[in-house]
C-alpha cells in the first residue's frame, strides 16, 4: 500500500512538473509573441500539392494581433484551411481556454525541445490537440502539428534567424496530407491520355507548402484594409 | 501568279457569301455567349466540382473564375463541334461546283486543274482561320471583358496546373495556331473527299462520320484501340492542351505538329492528283 501511494505520489509531482514547466515555457513564448502587435513582410512562396502543378509566387504578408492573417499577391495560391500562422500565437496566447503538458523531449534541428500538448477546455473550439516542439533554452516553436475536428492534422516547421526575438520564422514548411484530385475524362477532355490509376486516388499523400519570409516591418501599425479581402 | 490571285480571290468571295459559311460563325458566336451566359451564373457552383476535392484542406485563394479559364473550357468544349463545321463548308468547296455543273465553267478559265484546286483549298484554310478568329474574339477577349484577366487553372487528366496571368499571352497564340493545324487538317480532308465524289452531302457527311469515330475510338481506354490512336489524326488535333501543362511537352506537340501536316500534305496530294485525272461528267 505504501508503495502504490509513492508510485501515485511520484507520478502525480512529475505531471505537476510537466504543467509547471509547459506552463512556464508558454509565458517565456508569450512574452516574445507580447511584442508583436502586428507585422508586414514579403514572402515567396513554393507548393508541392499532389495533383496541382504550380510555380513560386511571392507577395506581402500582413499580419494584426491576435489573428488577423492575409498574404496580398495577384493570382491563385493554396494555402491550408488552418492557416498555422494564424493558430499558432492566437492558440497559445489565450491561456486559460486550455491545458497544457509536456509529453516528452526531442531534438529538433539539433536543439532540445519539449514537446508541449495543447487540449482546449471547452469542445466547441475547432481545435482537438495542438502539438508544439518548443526550444527549452531559447523558447521558439519550432515544429507544430495541430488536429482540428474539420480539416484533419497539419504540422509545420519554422526556422527562425534575425527576427527569431519575436518569434517571426524565416521560413515555415507546412506539410498536408491530402488526396489527389480526381479529374474525370469528361471534364479534363484529355482524350488522349490515359484515365487515373483508381487503386491510387485514395491514397493519401503529403503535400508541402513552403512561405520564406523577408523584410519583416514590425509594429508599424498599418492601416486595417490590408488585411480585407479585395478582388485580386 | 496574277492568274492564281484572282481565282484565290473569287474563290475567297464564293467561300464567304455563302449562306453556310455564316452558320459557323453564328454557332460559335453562340455557344461562347451560352457558356459564358453559363459560368457566370453557375461558375462557381461548376468549378465546385473540381476544386471541392481540395476544399477540406487547402483554401484556394485568388479569382480561379476568370477569362482565362473561360476560354480553356470553350476551347475544350469546342474539340468536337469545330471541325464539323470546317468540314460543312470545305467539303463542299468542289463537289458542289461538280453537282452543280458549274465546274465546268470554271475548268475553261486558262488556270491549271492544280491551281483550282489549290485556290479553293486555301479559301478553305481562310475560313478555318476567320472561324477560329471569331471563336478567339469571343473566347477569349469577350471572356476577358467579362470575368478579367487572372491564372489559368488548368485542367487535365493528371490534375491542375496552374499557369500565371504573365505566362499566358503566348500560349494562348501557340494554342490557336495548332488549332489552325489542326482544322486545316479536317479542311485539307474535306478537299480532297470533295475532288473524289460528286456530291456536296456525302463528303461533309464522311468527314464528320470520320472525326466523329476517331473522336469516340480515342475516347476508350482499351488495348486493341491504344494501337490505332497514334495513327488517327484527331489525337493530335488536341495537342495545343499540351501548351498548358508544366513542363511543356515540346517534344509531343512537335510531333503532333509534324503528323498533322503530315496529313495536310497527303489530303492535298491526294486531292491534287486525283482532280487532274477526274472526268467531268456533270
Amino acid at each position: 500500500m505504501k508503495n502504490f501511494v509513492l508510485l501515485l505520489f511520484s507520478f502525480i509531482s512529475i505531471n505537476a512538473f510537466a504543467i509547471d514547466d509547459a506552463k512556464l515555457l508558454i509565458r517565456d513564448l508569450n512574452k516574445k509573441f507580447n511584442q508583436v502587435e502586428d507585422y508586414t513582410a514579403r514572402v515567396q512562396m513554393k507548393f508541392n500539392i499532389p495533383g496541382v502543378r504550380m510555380n513560386n509566387m511571392s507577395g506581402n504578408v500582413f499580419f494584426k494581433r491576435p489573428d488577423r492573417f492575409r498574404i496580398r499577391t495577384k493570382g491563385i495560391f493554396f494555402l491550408p484551411k488552418q492557416n498555422p500562422m494564424q493558430n499558432m500565437s492566437a492558440m497559445l496566447l489565450d491561456t486559460s481556454s486550455y491545458t497544457s503538458i509536456i509529453s516528452g523531449y526531442e531534438l529538433v534541428n539539433g536543439r532540445n525541445c519539449a514537446i508541449v500538448n495543447i487540449i482546449p477546455l471547452k469542445s466547441v473550439n475547432e481545435l482537438i490537440l495542438g502539438k508544439f516542439w518548443i526550444d527549452v533554452k531559447n523558447p521558439l516553436v519550432l515544429k507544430t502539428q495541430i488536429t482540428t475536428k474539420n480539416n484533419g492534422t497539419i504540422e509545420t516547421e519554422n526556422v527562425y534567424s534575425a527576427t527569431s526575438q519575436y518569434t517571426l520564422p524565416d521560413k515555415i514548411i507546412i506539410k498536408v496530407e491530402t488526396k489527389k484530385i480526381k479529374m474525370s475524362k469528361m471534364m479534363s477532355v484529355d482524350l488522349n491520355k490515359k484515365a487515373q490509376d483508381k487503386s491510387k486516388l485514395n491514397e493519401v499523400e503529403t503535400g508541402t507548402i513552403t512561405l520564406s519570409f523577408t523584410d519583416y516591418k514590425i509594429n508599424t501599425k498599418f492601416s486595417d484594409s490590408e488585411l480585407e479581402k479585395t478582388g485580386e | 501568279m496574277k492568274e492564281f490571285a484572282a481565282i484565290l480571290k473569287n474563290e475567297m468571295i464564293k467561300t464567304i457569301r455563302r449562306p453556310r459559311s455564316f452558320i459557323g460563325f453564328a454557332v460559335i458566336s453562340f455557344i461562347c455567349l451560352m457558356l459564358q451566359g453559363a459560368f457566370y451564373q453557375d461558375g462557381k457552383e461548376i468549378l465546385a466540382t473540381v476544386t471541392g476535392q481540395l476544399d477540406n484542406v487547402f483554401s484556394i485563394q485568388g479569382n480561379i473564375l476568370n477569362g482565362n479559364l473561360i476560354c480553356y473550357i470553350v476551347l475544350q468544349t469546342l474539340i468536337v463541334q469545330m471541325p464539323l463545321l470546317v468540314a460543312f463548308v470545305t467539303g463542299d468547296l468542289i463537289s458542289g461546283e461538280t453537282a452543280s455543273g458549274s465546274i465546268r465553267f470554271l475548268l475553261t478559265t486558262p488556270a491549271s486543274r492544280t491551281k483550282i484546286v489549290l485556290a479553293k483549298w486555301l479559301s478553305g484554310l481562310m475560313y478555318t482561320f476567320l472561324l477560329l478568329l471569331v471563336l478567339g474574339i469571343f473566347a477569349l477577349f469577350v471572356s476577358r471583358a467579362i470575368f478579367g484577366v487572372g491564372d489559368l487553372m488548368a485542367m487535365n487528366s493528371e490534375g491542375l496546373t496552374v499557369i500565371r496571368a504573365d505566362d499566358i499571352n503566348w500560349r494562348w497564340g501557340s494554342a490557336f495556331l495548332i488549332a489552325f493545324l489542326s482544322l486545316s487538317v479536317v479542311a485539307s480532308l474535306g478537299t480532297m473527299l470533295s475532288t473524289i465524289m460528286d456530291n456536296s452531302i456525302t463528303p461533309i457527311v464522311t468527314v464528320m462520320a470520320t472525326i466523329i469515330i476517331f473522336t469516340i475510338i480515342g475516347m476508350f481506354d482499351m488495348k486493341s484501340f491504344d494501337l490505332i490512336k497514334p495513327f488517327l489524326f484527331t489525337t493530335h488535333m488536341i495537342s495545343w492542351r499540351s501548351l498548358f501543362e508544366d513542363p511543356i511537352p515540346l517534344n509531343t506537340i512537335l510531333f503532333s505538329c509534324g503528323v498533322l501536316f503530315l496529313h495536310i500534305i497527303i489530303f492535298l496530294g491526294i486531292a491534287i492528283y486525283y482532280f487532274k485525272r477526274k472526268d467531268i461528267t456533270t
